[in-house]
């Protein structure tokens, strides 16, 4: 498949699929961000992968926005052809943040999904193995690169 | 009567022999001292003079202080070679710069440690083992000849064949000994020495058989004075090669130290043990890389045969013996600086595919020989 | 980590964290015989939390806890931050600075790729040499970072809007006699490695990894180099003085151990010729921009830093909130990705208990890397 350069890519997304974006833009060159819904995040995340050629997995993190009450799980990927940064984001409520495992269709994801169950509490429908990855196994304290995470009393 | 007055009666019967016979047969045992002495040393000389042999065989050559000394000799060099290579100086404050006393010291602080006999072991063969490992090998070693009339088992010219059968006994203890330890490691490290051993003893037995019958005998002592012409090295160039390898392997030495490698199963079957123990099971492998090495050179490199030096023809055998074994200790440990360690598949392949075959290469062409010379 | 269920027919041996090659991780290996069925990878040992501190930390605080990621490699580490910090505040470099800091990030390379080749040669049991020299033909290198930063191991040279301090006399002259003197000892390397046969035996054909399961899995760094894969964020995305500066990216084609270590080896090769570009062409002018001491940011600026390390491709996304500490630093660090590549390998090649070692230092872990 062609590689695609950062705007043909916003643009064609843009055209072809709107219902799957919440929005999609470019911070500067080389940095695409695309925010999905999140009820269509696999499907968006499969057509990434397979139409599109994003098939080289980077790693994966959460940000947590505690003023506006929700948090955001971001993937970074990168296609080997046209190399560039896509960082394609979900929101999640803070509340009950939930949402369907990236590990079906990028299988490396699996360690940092793990680390952002454990670190955000953020849970991955269909992940294999959700299980602690740096934390001791027998961890109460809480998720610790939360905002409202305090740090304290937490020794197991 | 009733007891108490029987040992009342004993006791006193007792003070009465020591208060009026007993001073009696002291002063004739004093005065008898005069003519005792001499004859008890003259029986201490004779009993010294008639046994000189053996008791030197059993202390010094090939016996224990020989084996306990090259154990340490070679642990020093080692010790100091490797170092050399890596850019460092080695053991050196302990004896000078040298450091030749580091080597007593970790001994002494070996023997003196606390072992560890870890729960759920195999108490009576976990402790055993220890032991007999050098001890094996140490049994074997009493078959070498290092002059014709210097040999402290005599066999009764069928000392190769004992040699290799003591020999053979020895991958045994291994294998019980990481049986016995219940580890993972310990386990895994055995098996690998059972791999190891049937791959690597056969090439020899069969290298071995060919020296025996270009020598036309069993016995070790024949087999070196068949040298006297010319070393079966150069007529036996193959098994020569094929022996050198399969001494190493014997050995567990680098390269082919897999059952005790280091950087995948910790020691391998010897993980478990601590202490004393420990320094057995590392005295162990220096004492079969002895065995191996003076049957290789008895074999191949002409035993105690050399040009005299110092005139006395027993002492030049025993210089000769030893001057042999350092060149090929030096050589064994120069190996282990420039290589790395092979795989188990790798060694067994090596084993099976390359020395077992170059083995019977070396039978045939020897048989093919003898038959020549005989017609 | 939770430990999974054994199958009957294998057994699971514990590798690690009391173990001669381990490192500070534990790695669970199902073995079958002397073939691994299945290989897990327990790391976080040595977590401490670093994107957390960074929260705490100004932002040039944040420099010291980073670096303390990969303490073979500070110099690139750094850089990552320090390139992110710059973005977010919107800070310029100056153009002496941005060579310096190439040049020093090269050496931070060859010193790391040096400790590699100690430990991937040291693993497969030939102990004695290599590991050693590497260690002393180190101590060139960081005799030079002494000179030019004051201290041997984590420098925190790099600061938002430059570097600490110019190149001191005679420094240029210095660089290029070690450039001189590490060639001639890269002879030796290649003599003692890849033309040792026995050497060669324990590597080639050990743990392949193909392009496509290299792309899949997202393996970093000269792991992916190695597997035919030519991707380096120094040529893709020119950061520091890189654009300027002419090298080659190095792949080979196997993917098996050895092929990795020809991609460090003849990485340095590259790293050496870059340095001795930078000392003959570096450009004048200040080292630095002023900055204050406590920068503010803008709220809601986020900026993506990747910079090449050792290991790969590190990635640092700092969000901001208007204050003086970043919001979030989220860390992409290299060696977990290769972890995940290494954990997955025993399904994609038959590897024996003996190639375990061998193929875990040829990723070059870093266990502080990877747990952060």
């Amino acid at each position: 498949m062609p590689a695609r350069s950062e705007e043909e890519l916003v643009e064609e997304l843009k055209r072809e699929h709107p219902e799957l974006l919440v929005e999609a833009v470019i911070h500067r060159s080389k940095r695409v961000s695309i925010v999905a819904k999140r009820e269509k995040i696999l499907e968006l995340a499969r057509l990434l992968r397979d139409k599109y050629g994003f098939t080289h997995p980077v790693s994966a993190g959460a940000v947590d926005y505690i003023k506006e009450g929700r948090m955001q799980m971001i993937y970074y990927l990168m296609n080997p052809e046209s190399r560039f940064m896509l960082m394609l984001r979900v929101d999640l409520p803070r509340d009950n943040p939930r949402m369907p495992s990236m590990t079906q269709v990028w299988e490396a994801m699996s360690f940092h999904e793990r680390e952002a169950w454990e670190m955000f509490g953020i849970d991955f429908e269909g992940h294999p193995n959700l299980t602690h990855l740096l934390l001791p196994p027998d961890w109460r304290g809480g998720y610790p690169l939360r905002k409202d995470f305090k740090g304290e009393g937490v020794t197991p | 009567m009733d007891v108490v007055t029987l040992i009342w009666l004993y006791i006193l019967s007792l003070v009465r022999w020591l208060l009026h016979e007993a001073p009696l047969q002291v002063i004739n045992f004093i005065k008898s001292l005069p003519t005792l002495i001499p004859e008890l040393l003259k029986w201490l000389w004779d009993f010294i003079w008639f046994n000189f042999k053996p008791l030197a065989q059993i202390i010094v050559i090939p016996g224990l202080a020989f084996i306990l000394l090259f154990a340490m000799i070679a642990v020093w060099f080692e010790r100091k070679f490797l170092a050399r290579a890596m850019l460092r100086i080695g053991p050196y404050y302990c004896g000078k710069r040298s450091g030749w006393l580091q080597v007593i010291a970790d001994f002494l602080k070996l023997f003196f440690k606390e072992f560890v006999i870890p729960d759920d072991v195999e108490k009576a063969l976990f402790l055993a083992a220890p032991v007999l490992l050098p001890t094996i090998p140490a049994l074997a070693i009493t078959l070498i000849p290092f002059d014709s009339n210097w040999v402290l088992f005599d066999a009764g010219g069928l000392s190769l064949p004992v040699f290799l059968a003591i020999a053979g006994l020895a991958p045994v203890i291994p294998i019980f000994a990481g049986w016995a330890a219940n580890n993972k490691y310990t386990i895994i490290g055995s098996f690998r020495t059972a791999y190891l051993y049937v791959s690597g003893e056969i090439p020899l037995v069969i290298c071995a058989a060919a020296t025996a019958l270009l020598a036309g005998s069993l016995d070790l002592v024949d087999i070196v004075e068949a040298q006297r012409p010319l070393w079966f090295a150069i007529p036996q160039f193959i098994g020569f090669l094929v022996f050198f390898v399969g001494l190493i392997l014997e050995a567990e030495r680098t390269p082919f130290d897999v059952p005790t490698a280091e950087t995948e199963l910790v020691i391998g079957w010897r993980t478990e043990f601590s202490g004393v123990l420990f320094g057995f099971t590392m005295m162990a492998e220096y004492v079969s890389f002895l065995g191996w090495t003076l049957l290789f050179i008895v074999l191949y490199l002409g035993g105690y045969l050399g040009p005299s030096l110092l005139g006395v023809p027993l002492y030049d055998h025993i210089f000769w013996m030893l001057l042999k074994l350092a060149v090929i200790v030096v050589i064994v440990v120069l190996i282990r600086t420039v290589y790395p360690r092979l795989r188990l598949d790798q060694t067994l392949r090596l084993g099976w595919n390359y020395l077992m075959p170059l083995a019977l290469l070396n039978l045939f062409i020897t048989i093919i020989l003898k038959w020549g010379l005989m017609i | 980590m939770t430990e999974p269920e054994v199958k009957p027919e294998v057994m699971r041996i514990s590798w690690g964290p009391q173990h001669p090659m381990s490192g500070q991780t534990r790695i669970l290996i199902d073995v079958d015989g002397e073939v691994v069925r299945r290989i897990i990878a327990d790391i976080g040992f040595t977590h401490r939390g670093i994107e957390k501190i960074l929260e705490k930390r100004t932002f040039i605080q944040g420099i010291v806890p980073i670096e303390r990621m990969v303490m073979a490699d500070t110099a690139n580490i750094a850089l990552g931050y320090v390139q992110a910090v710059e973005e977010a505040l919107g800070i310029e470099v100056p153009e002496r600075a941005k060579w310096i800091r190439s040049l020093i990030c090269e050496m931070g390379r060859i010193n790391s790729h040096l400790y590699a080749f100690g430990l991937q040669v040291e693993c497969t049991g030939y102990f004695p040499a290599v590991f050693l020299w590497t260690t002393v033909d180190r101590e060139v290198l960081l005799d030079l970072f002494e000179k030019l930063t004051g201290a041997r191991w984590s420098y925190s040279f790099f600061i938002p809007g430059g570097v600490r301090a110019d190149l001191p006399e005679g420094f240029r002259d210095e660089v290029k006699r070690a450039v001189k003197y590490l060639r001639r000892r890269f002879q030796d390397y290649w003599d003692a490695m890849v033309e040792n046969p026995l050497f060669e035996m324990r590597n080639r054909g050990v743990g392949i990894l193909s392009r496509e399961d290299a792309i899949r899995l997202g393996a970093t760094g000269p792991v992916l180099r190695g597997s035919g894969v030519d991707m380096d964020v120094r040529r893709d995305e020119p950061y520091a003085a890189y654009g300027d500066l002419d090298f080659k990216v190095i792949t080979e084609k196997e993917g098996d151990c050895l092929a990795r270590l020809k991609v460090r080896f003849h990485e340095i090769e590259q790293s050496l010729n870059i340095m001795e570009q930078i000392a003959d062409e570096i450009p004048g002018g200040p080292v630095r921009t002023k900055v204050p001491l406590f920068p503010r940011s803008k709220p809601g600026v986020e900026a993506l830093s990747r910079v090449e390390t050792a290991r790969g491709e590190l990635g640092v996304h700092i969000f901001t909130d208007g204050g003086m500490k970043p919001y979030r630093v989220k860390i992409n660090s290299p060696t977990l990705r290769n972890m995940y590549v290494f954990e997955r390998l025993a399904e994609l090649d038959k590897v024996l208990v003996a190639d375990l070692p061998v193929i875990l230092y040829s990723i070059d872990p870093w266990y502080l890397d990877c747990d952060r």
